[in-house]
Order: C-alpha cells, then sequence, then structure tokens
C-alpha cells in the first residue's frame, strides 16, 4: 500500500459509484449509491432511503443534495 | 484521417449533479426544504445555488406537536397551492423525482 498525499475530494472521487451514507446537517441520514458530485459538494446518489430515527421515506431513481447540508460521508466499502 | 476524439461534448461521461436536476426541467419534482418544509412541482427554472422557478405547486409544512398529556408527538401537516414560486436556494435539502407511493 503505498501512501500518497490524498486530499478529501480524491476520497470522493473513488467512492462514486459506491454505497454511502450521508449525514446532513439536520440528523437526516440518506444511503444510497453515489452517482455523482460537484466542487459545491452537491451530490447526487441513486437508490436512496431516507432515516430520521427510523426509517422515513424511500426514494429511487435520483436523489440530489445540496452540498451545504451534508457535514459527513461515510462508505461501506473503502476502497484503496 | 478522421479524428475519432470529439471535440464537442454536450454531455461530458461524469456529469454533475446539476446536469441530472437539467434532466428534470419541465418535469415534476420533489424538494425538500428546511424547517420541515416540501414542495411538489413542476421545475421551470433553476441556477446553480438551486434557486428554482416551480409551478403548480404544492406546499407542505410539518409540525410536531407534543402532547404532555398522553406523551404522544402529533404531527400535522398544512399544505396550501401556490401557481408560481421562486424558491431561494440556501433553504433547499434535497431535490427528487415525485415519490410514487408503492
Amino acid at each position: 500500500m503505498s501512501l500518497r498525499k490524498q486530499t478529501p475530494s480524491d476520497f470522493l472521487k473513488q467512492i462514486i459509484g459506491r454505497p454511502v451514507v450521508v449525514k446532513l446537517n439536520s440528523g437526516v441520514d440518506y444511503r444510497g449509491v453515489l452517482a455523482c458530485l460537484d466542487g459545491y459538494m452537491n451530490i447526487a446518489l441513486e437508490q436512496t432511503e431516507e432515516y430520521v430515527n427510523g426509517q422515513l421515506k424511500n426514494k429511487y431513481g435520483d436523489a440530489f443534495i445540496r452540498g451545504n447540508n451534508a457535514y459527513l460521508f461515510f462508505s461501506f466499502q473503502y476502497c484503496i | 484521417m478522421a479524428d475519432d476524439v470529439d471535440q464537442q461534448q454536450t454531455t461530458n461521461t461524469v456529469e454533475e449533479p446539476l446536469d441530472l436536476i437539467r434532466l428534470s426541467l419541465d418535469e415534476r419534482i420533489y424538494v425538500k426544504m428546511r424547517n420541515d418544509r416540501e414542495l411538489r412541482g413542476r421545475l421551470h427554472a433553476y441556477d446553480q445555488h438551486l434557486n428554482m422557478i416551480l409551478g403548480d405547486v404544492e406546499e407542505t409544512v410539518t409540525t410536531i406537536e407534543i402532547d404532555e398529556e398522553a406523551y404522544d408527538e402529533i404531527y400535522k401537516s398544512t399544505k396550501w397551492n401556490i401557481p408560481m414560486l421562486f424558491v431561494r436556494g440556501d433553504g433547499v435539502v434535497l431535490v427528487a423525482p415525485p415519490l410514487r407511493v408503492g
């Protein structure tokens, strides 16, 4: 495993196509497959599920999340 | 020799989330906003701030009242219709195709 300087942006490019959890400032969780994102951290997710305490709504297809509301991404499958 | 490289690419291989919103233009969409508000309307225009022009909109405001005697949470929704609406982008949390009940 080579150690390279990686910025958070590089991490975000790597997890495109992988299942992620996006946490918003409001505490709502969105779980889906990361379709794409941009420099403002606007996010497009596929097959998204919304979790507030318990499961609330299912969104199929694309869900767009405005970047300023997202504060955390984590990926279930971390790739190096 | 024919040049195989596309010189004009209207869409790149990696599309931005905003490009995908463009595909929803003139379609009905669902918008989740801050302060427990939801909008369902037809997307006429948008910009990079997610300012939007929505037509034929139904806005839903959800409030939670706590009944202290019964220790219940009462979810109240207020809905009203607006023919044409400008939405300021900083209030937008999420944009999606309308939820399909099923």
